[in-house]
Parts: structure tokens; C-alpha cells; sequence
């Protein structure tokens, strides 16, 4: 129990330290990070709920990512409705995508579904910067998505919103870790690790698999929208294919199949973007040398580094 | 006419892609991601060429060569390691060489559209059945057609095919009969990525130069061995002429909505045959 318990300090450490960032930092361009820092790890644990857990390979995860930023854009600014109502609609819309797109998906297996869920999020893609146009801006995307109105703060200041993040990251943290725990969790276990044994112990494999495609599509939309809102900004590049390459990317540098490996993965891949970013504008170039260093010799990420030396043992691949 | 000509060009050269895809993945068991890139990395190496000799002919038959070496050096330096691991190790694998191979692009060629012009030998258009063909259309279905031709009879009819089929339908029985399994899945690799190149070079004087190139064509040919069946180069043959067709017919007469063509064939297959159109048994993956 000693990894659990190291976990829950972590995990309480980070978020102290996570309060306390507007605090010590004043810079604009920290916060800013920061505020990167919790939605794409909101988007990442929500990614390794099906990569990690459920061992299915998504390359269509910035289709739901995007689709609930045009969500919330689209239902505060053109229907009016409330932020917050319009956050929980965006995390809907991913989930409602994601079943769309596990009805054709899920007809495969195996490294299938990644093929078909990368060609289907192109098909969004495609459909929002031309034929959607009127309604997604086409290309150059729809300026001006706004940021919540509650009890009168003013979530314009960053170090505002950067409090209105923290909140919705630590439910969705919470929500997700109690998940991972349940018998829902465990069973999607018993899925990745052998499919045909889990249906025969009686499971509906696809039931299970489809149920968490859409709780990932949930927290994909729900973040994609808090990064639209955070930008004032969104474009078809959010439903970019190498939106889903990047939350791969972090899932696994971070350590995929942990609750505090994809937050940790995410931290590292933005903190790198901005530091080599600085000395070169081939940094993504750098980051792809690392990722291909990182599955060889680092298969599970670098929270796999401390489970290793906490457990005593070299841990391997699954 | 045109259509017919346009349409078989590009189910040439989307089979291409397709046969090194569905070769890669049949002995390796690997789906190459980077293949669009190699495919892109081809049409660069052949523009490099053609600018240093001016001859497409010697980009035709270097390019490929180059990064066929090249596709054998990630296979030992990074695929190697991992075989024995899950299969989605070796797609991430793949998937960090796209990032690799585009940042290596940008930093040679730089970001703007590069232009490889026609060979003058095909520059002129003929008349064929009444109307004007491009007649470089015309060279690559006769390069296309051969080139398939000798992949099915080196696969086939070779000894070095025997070896080939024998590694991949079992690995550990072929390395106990003799047969050196890990240099064959090099050597196929390399094939693989040859094919590719060879497709961003026959495609290079058509289109632009330019760093996405690689991924529009990586969906189709996806999509071409996700209808055809992965690992089937039967089916990936009809599977091309199927999607090269459709998607001539719909420059002709509906060129609104051809990006969308793709994915109707793609839905319409999964929802009706999902081991793909041209399956004889189950798919294995």
C-alpha cells in the first residue's frame, strides 16, 4: 500500500503547490502555463482513462477536445446560455461524439480503432473548417469565447479563472480517481488485459469500452472548452490531428495506466515546449526525439521510474 | 475518359502506398504511422535531386533507395527493441518518427511549397479516345502496373518472397528452419518505406511540396487498407481502384464534396463488412 499512499501525497503536494502558484508567482506568462498545465491534464487523465485503463489507442481525441470548445462557444455566445451550464453541455457534446464516433470505431479492434478514430476526427475536422463554416468561422476560427460570469469575480483576470480551473480540476481529478477505484475501473482492467476472458467471465466488453470512450469524450469536451475560454479563442486547429498526438504524447512521457502519470507527463511536455521553445523552433522536433526515447527505454513514463523504485522490483511493460 | 485516366493514376499510386503499408504490417506487425511521412520525405529527397541534377529519372530511382536506408536504420535503431512488447508500443514508435522526420524536413527545406517540374519526356498532353489525357497520368498507371507487378511476383514467385511469407505467417518456426527473421523484417521495413518514397516521388510532380502532404494521403491509404483488408495486397488492389475511382468521379462531378467520398466508402464498408470488402477470413490484429 505504500505506492497508493506515496500517490496521495503526490497528489496532495501538487495540488497545494497548485493553490499557492498565483500566490508565489506573479508573472503573467507562469500563470498562463499553469492554467495550461490543469486543462490539458484534465484532458490527459481523461485520455488515460480509455488508453491506460482500457488499452484503446484513440488518435481521434482532439475531435472531442474541439467539439466541446465550439460547444461553449457556440451556446454562450449565439444561445446565451450560462457558462457554467454551458461548460457541463461542452462535456455532453464530447461524450455524445465520442459515442458517435465508438459506433463506427468499436466495429474494430485492436490498432483498427486507432486508424479509424484518427480517419473519423479528420472527417470533424474537415466537416468543421469547410462545411460547417457558418457556424465554426471555417479556418479562422471564432474570436472572442468568453470566460464564466459567477457571483460577481471577474474571471477576465487570469489569476481569477486560474481559481475557477483549480476548482473544476479537482472535481474532475476526484471524479476520475474514484473511477479508476471502482469495480467500473477494475473491470475496464480485466478488458485491457484480456478481452475474451473478461467476456467470458460475463462482462459486455463493448458495453464497458463504449461507456468509457464517453466518460473520456466528457472530460475531453469539458477541457477543450476551458482552453477555448482561456485563449478567447478557438479554431480548427484544436480538432487538428496533432491535438490528439499531443495528449498521446504527454500520456505517455508522463506514464500511461496512473492517475498521477498523465498530469505529471503533461507538466513536463509544457514546461519543455516553453524552455526549448526559447532556444529553438524545432523544439517539437526535440519532443519527438524524447517521446521515441521514452517508449523504448521509459515504457511507463516517468511515474513508472518512481512506481519502479517504490515497489522495489524493475517494473516491466504490461 | 479523363476521369477513367485520373482515376486509375491515383489508385496507382495509392496503391503504392498501400502495398508497403499492408507489407510492413503483414510481416512486422507494426502499422507504420510514418508512412505518410516517408511519403513525404520522398517527394523532398527527389526535389533535392532534381534540383542537383535536373533529372526526375535519377530522383525516381535514388529517392527511394535513400530512404528505404533510411527506413532500415529506424527499424534496427528503434523497432528493434520493441517487438516483443504490446502493439501500440510499436505504433507510438511510429508515431514519434512523423514528428521527427517533419522537424528534420523543416529544418533542410524550410516551410514554403516546393515544385518538382514534369519530365519533359511526359510534359505534352495525347489525345486518346477523343479528349486530352495529361500523358503523365499515362506514365504512372504503366509505372504503377509494373512496379505491382514485380512486388507480386518478388512476394510471390521469389525465393526471397518464400522467405518473406515464411517469416511472417510464423517467426520462430522460419528463425529455426535458418532463415535470419530479424534481417528479413529490416529488409522489409526498408521495402516498405522504398514503396512509400517511390509513392511521394511518382506524386511529386503533381502536387505541391509541403509538409502535409504526407498526412492527406496517409487517411487514404488508411482507408484503402482498412476496406481492402490490412495485410491482403489483393485487397488493397481493388481496394485502391475502388477509392482512386470514386474519388476521379467526384472531381468530375462533385468536387464540393470529394474530401468526404473517403469516408463514406470507409462507413459504409465498416458498417456492412467490417474485416473489409475483400476479406476471405477473419482479421487478425
Amino acid at each position: 500500500m505504500t505506492t497508493s499512499h506515496l500517490g496521495r501525497l503526490a497528489m496532495a503536494a501538487i495540488i497545494a503547490a497548485m493553490i499557492l502558484v498565483p500566490v508565489i508567482q506573479t508573472s503573467e506568462e507562469s500563470l498562463n502555463l499553469v492554467s495550461l498545465i490543469l486543462i490539458w491534464a484534465l484532458f490527459a487523465i481523461g485520455f488515460d482513462l480509455i488508453f491506460g485503463m482500457a488499452g484503446m489507442l484513440s488518435f481521434g481525441h482532439a475531435a472531442l477536445f474541439g467539439s466541446g470548445g465550439y460547444a461553449l462557444t457556440l451556446l454562450v455566445t449565439k444561445a446565451g446560455v450560462g457558462f457554467v451550464p454551458a461548460l457541463g453541455a461542452a462535456g455532453m457534446v464530447g461524450a455524445v461524439m465520442a459515442f458517435g464516433l465508438s459506433i463506427f470505431a468499436l466495429r474494430v479492434s485492436g490498432l483498427f480503432f486507432s486508424l479509424l478514430t484518427l480517419a473519423l476526427a479528420q472527417l470533424v475536422y474537415i466537416l468543421a473548417s469547410t462545411k460547417l463554416r457558418s457556424h465554426t468561422g471555417g479556418l479562422d476560427g471564432i474570436p472572442g469565447v468568453p470566460r464564466p460570469e459567477l457571483f460577481g469575480i471577474d474571471f477576465y483576470d487570469n489569476r481569477n479563472y486560474y481559481y475557477f480551473l483549480i476548482v473544476v480540476f479537482i472535481v474532475g481529478i476526484a471524479v476520475m480517481a474514484l473511477l479508476r477505484a471502482s469495480p467500473f475501473g477494475k473491470a475496464l482492467q480485466a478488458v485491457q488485459a484480456n478481452d475474451v476472458r473478461a467476456a467470458q467471465i460475463g462482462y459486455n466488453v463493448q458495453r464497458l469500452r463504449q461507456c468509457a470512450f464517453m466518460i473520456s469524450g466528457f472530460y475531453a469536451g469539458v477541457s477543450g472548452a476551458l482552453l477555448a475560454s482561456l485563449m478567447f479563442y478557438i479554431s480548427p486547429q484544436m480538432l487538428h490531428w496533432t491535438t490528439s498526438g499531443d495528449v498521446l504524447i504527454m500520456t505517455v512521457l508522463g506514464g500511461k495506466g496512473t492517475l498521477l502519470g498523465p498530469i505529471l507527463g503533461v507538466a513536463v511536455f509544457e514546461v519543455l515546449k516553453e524552455k526549448l521553445s526559447q532556444y529553438t523552433q524545432h523544439w517539437y522536433g526535440i519532443l519527438g526525439l524524447i517521446f521515441i526515447l521514452c517508449t523504448i527505454f521509459l515504457p511507463n513514463g516517468i511515474a513508472g521510474l518512481f512506481a519502479r523504485k517504490a515497489a522495489g522490483r524493475p517494473g516491466d511493460a504490461p | 475518359m479523363s476521369t477513367i485516366v485520373i482515376g486509375l493514376s491515383l489508385s496507382f499510386l495509392l496503391f503504392l502506398l498501400a502495398a508497403g503499408l499492408t507489407l510492413i504490417f503483414g510481416m512486422l506487425g507494426v502499422i507504420n504511422f510514418a508512412h505518410g511521412a516517408l511519403y513525404m520525405l520522398g517527394a523532398y529527397v527527389c526535389f533535392q535531386i532534381v534540383n542537383w541534377t535536373g533529372s526526375f529519372w535519377i530522383g525516381l530511382l535514388v529517392a527511394p533507395l535513400v530512404v528505404a536506408a533510411l527506413g532500415g536504420a529506424m527499424e534496427i535503431a528503434a523497432l528493434k527493441p520493441v517487438y516483443e512488447r504490446d502493439h501500440i508500443y510499436q505504433l507510438l514508435l511510429t508515431f514519434g518518427f512523423i514528428l521527427v522526420i517533419e522537424e528534420a524536413v523543416k529544418i533542410v527545406w524550410g516551410l514554403d511549397y516546393k515544385q518538382v517540374p514534369t519530365p519533359d519526356l511526359f510534359s505534352q498532353p495525347v489525345a486518346l479516345f477523343g479528349s486530352q489525357i495529361p500523358s503523365y497520368r499515362l506514365f504512372i498507371i504503366g509505372f504503377g502496373a509494373t512496379v505491382s507487378l514485380a512486388l507480386f511476383l518478388l512476394l510471390e514467385r521469389s525465393r526471397l518472397g518464400m522467405v518473406i511469407r515464411a517469416a511472417s505467417s510464423d517467426a520462430d518456426m522460419a528463425q529455426s528452419l535458418g532463415i535470419d527473421v530479424a534481417k528479413v523484417r529490416t529488409a522489409v521495413f526498408a521495402l516498405g518505406a522504398g514503396l512509400a518514397a517511390l509513392g511521394g516521388v511518382v506524386a511529386a510532380p503533381l502536387v505541391p511540396i509541403e509538409l502535409g502532404m504526407g498526412f492527406s494521403v496517409i487517411i487514404d491509404c488508411f482507408v484503402v487498407v482498412i476496406i481492402g483488408g490490412l495485410g491482403n495486397i489483393r485487397g488493397a488492389i481493388l481496394a485502391a481502384l475502388l477509392l482512386g475511382m470514386a474519388r476521379a468521379a467526384g472531381f468530375t462531378y462533385a468536387p464540393e464534396w470529394v474530401e468526404l467520398i473517403t469516408f463514406v466508402l470507409l462507413i459504409a464498408t465498416l458498417m456492412t463488412r467490417p474485416a473489409g470488402l475483400f476479406s476471405r477470413k477473419g482479421r487478425a490484429a
